[in-house]
């Protein structure tokens, strides 16, 4: 019970101190981790190294291959940049199994000395300090929950159980095993770290161990998409090329250690020997072995990868509806081209926006779901085109060029706004089963308005005139739509309340319209649009 | 949908009955386009056979409207049905075209 113990108390410090050093790794570095990936990944080199080392201080490709999916699906960089950035990451997790085969209890020893003088010391005050020595607690606790894991075993009665285990594990179950352990633990180094455990206290030959790490190896890949769970398209193809790395990695060591054994060597005597006939670290050199075998080919015909991991996650609708169209980092350089290109995307986002209203003359299944997607997508372009804009201001910009910037927020804030409205009254009209007479007129009347704006974009100043009278105040007919609901009882007065919010919405939108309009008016003199602090402004004071 | 054409005057009437929806409104556009481009005179469009009027249907009025505003002509709408008069008033028609 005792050894029981010790070993889940190992296991149970090595997952605290594995959390506590990314949360305060992450709380160290920041964005710094986002910016390091990104220009990282301008080179399969430099990929794979940064993916290494972040591989080595996560101690999980998992999360390693999750953070650069949820970065592939923002947008920062492509599934085809992040695979080398994967492959490094399984490399650099072999460090902690070869952490794991050398003896740390002096080091574990040192570094909690060094924690506990610190926090006694009160340096945990300074915010600089507080993160680095959570990093360096959590070190700490991961050596010494890898400490107990290998002492757990010593107090095994290593005669018997080794009895046990060489009548019992065949190399299916082998497999079997070690699949099951990283499945369950979310990765294959912590499998590997028991079965060096157990081959250290003799419970396990290197052959056994063979079969169970390449189980473990395999089973951590599959465990990314369980870890993965809500990701779709673009964002899980990450997990496949994660996948393809270690069941290449396996497929190839297999191959080596067969065609070994088959050519009448043996597999498990050369790997002793390259291991300087201490088990520990023949396995942990077999661990490595088999992420670098899988990381190297998976990142030199990284074409290949991309093209095999598309297939089996190809791009979802709100993929391809929230990338942006126009906007890219590299522009940022020259604010005038990256305000020219914002202007572009925000131009985009206003032409989708009848997409967000039903077409009630052609309804079809589906139809809601799609808009909602679409909604997702354009909201997530008008945020990352919003962020664009605030870092080309950032940099020292010129007086009109901060003038075009400001102009472009306060688009960017009015197609916001009208996206949301747009989606909250296409979904009180969808809620209707028997559309009334109302309902149809407010919806149909407002897809015209929104699609008028559509049409007026890049058109005169004329154009946009039309569009503000269509746009003006129509309060007194709205309210007496509203007196006439008030009083009504249709179905118990529920289809009342939701007549009544369709028409709230519908007079919100309408007057977001009129303010996009004003910003997007082009100049009557020079046919340039007006700047947000002047003329749309005097026009507004105007018309109202 | 059908559409009678007559001359009243120097103006042209145009008698539409049936749905302006979305298959209908290219034709309906193409023939208020056709009598801007062949006319010199205004048009009254008589709404009174429409019993469907879609957010197509608005905007083939509103290309035609604008060609005529440039034109410096005049558009106008008579005899809707009362279904009809509120989505013309909701979505702001009524301020852009006289109704009769």
């Amino acid at each position: 019970m005792l050894i029981l113990a010790g070993l889940l108390a190992g296991l149970g410090l090595l997952f605290i101190g594995l959390k506590l050093m990314s949360v305060h790794l992450q709380q160290a570095m920041g964005r710094r981790v986002r910016t390091m990936l990104k220009a990282a990944t301008r080179s399969s080199f430099s990929g794979f190294f940064c993916g290494a080392f972040a591989g080595a201080a996560a101690q999980s490709s998992n999360a390693v291959t999750l953070i650069a999916g949820n970065l592939v699906r923002g947008g920062v960089f492509t599934t085809r940049d992040a695979i080398p950035v994967v492959a490094g990451a399984n490399v650099g997790t072999s460090a902690l199994v070869f952490v794991a085969s050398i003896d740390m209890h002096l080091a574990v020893l040192l570094l909690i000395a060094l924690v506990g003088i610190t926090y006694q010391l009160r340096l945990d005050r300074r915010p600089s300090w507080r993160d680095w020595m959570g990093v360096t607690l959590g070190l700490a606790l991961l050596f010494l929950g890898l400490d107990f894991i290998k002492s757990a075993p010593k107090g095994i009665d290593v005669a018997h159980a080794a009895e046990a285990f060489s009548n019992g594990l065949t190399p299916l179950l082998g497999l079997a095993l070690g699949f099951v352990a990283a499945v369950i633990t979310q990765s294959a180094s912590t499998a590997t770290i028991l079965a060096v455990a157990a081959t250290k206290a003799r419970l396990l030959g290197l052959e056994d161990a063979f079969y169970l790490i390449l189980g473990a190896n395999f089973g951590s890949g599959i465990a990314t998409l369980v870890t993965a769970g809500g990701l779709v398209g673009i964002g899980k193809q990450l997990c496949f090329v994660h996948i393809l790395v270690k069941g290449v990695g396996c497929v190839i060591v297999f191959a080596l250690w067969e065609g070994a054994n088959l050519a009448g060597w043996d597999s498990a005597a050369i790997l002793t020997s390259l291991g300087g006939g201490e088990p520990t670290l023949s396995i942990s050199l077999l661990f490595l072995a088999l992420q670098v075998s899988g990381g190297l080919p998976v990142t030199v015909l990284r074409g290949l990868t991309e093209r095999i991991s598309v297939a089996l996650s190809p791009a979802s609708v709100e993929d391809r509806v929230s990338r942006p169209h126009f906007i890219h980092d590299a522009a940022i350089g020259d604010p005038s081209t990256a305000l020219d290109l914002a202007a572009h995307e925000t131009d985009r986002l206003v032409s989708l926006l009848p997409d967000l209203l039903p077409d009630l003359d052609q309804r079809s299944t589906g139809a809601a779901k799609e808009r909602t997607v679409l909604w997702h997508g354009s909201t997530a372009i008008v945020a990352a085109t919003g962020q664009f804009v605030v870092r080309v201001i950032e940099r020292r910009v010129g007086r009109e060029d901060l003038d075009l910037a400001l102009h472009l927020q306060e688009q960017l804030d009015l197609v916001k706004f009208l996206q949301d409205t747009l989606h909250d009254f296409s979904q009180v009209v969808e809620e209707f089963k028997d559309l009334p007479p109302l309902a149809f007129n407010l919806s149909e009347a407002l897809r015209t308005i929104v699609l008028s704006l559509v049409d007026a974009r890049g058109g005169s100043s004329e154009d946009f005139d039309i569009l503000i009278g269509l746009t003006s105040d129509r309060s007194e007919l709205l309210d007496r739509i509203r007196r006439a609901l008030a009083g009504s009882t249709l179905n118990s007065g529920e289809e009342a309340r939701k007549l009544l919010l369709a028409t709230s919405m519908f007079e919100r939108a309408v007057w977001l319209v009129r303010r996009l309009a004003v910003t997007l008016r082009p100049d009557a003199n020079d046919d340039k649009p007006a700047t947000a602090l002047n003329k749309a402004n005097l026009e507004e004071a105007h018309a109202d | 949908m059908q559409i009678e054409r007559e001359q009243a005057g120097e103006d042209v009437l145009l008698k539409v009955a049936g749905r302006l929806d979305t298959p209908n409104a290219k034709p309906f556009e193409a023939s208020l386009l056709d009598v801007v481009n062949t006319t010199t005179g205004g048009i009254v469009v008589d709404l009174a056979g429409v019993v469907y009027v879609s957010s197509s249907g608005l905007r083939a009025l509103l290309v035609a409207g604008k060609a005529m505003r440039t034109a410096k002509r005049k558009l106008s709408l008579k005899s809707l049905q009362p279904q009809i008069r509120e989505v013309f008033d909701i979505s702001g028609f009524s301020t852009l075209f006289e109704i009769s």
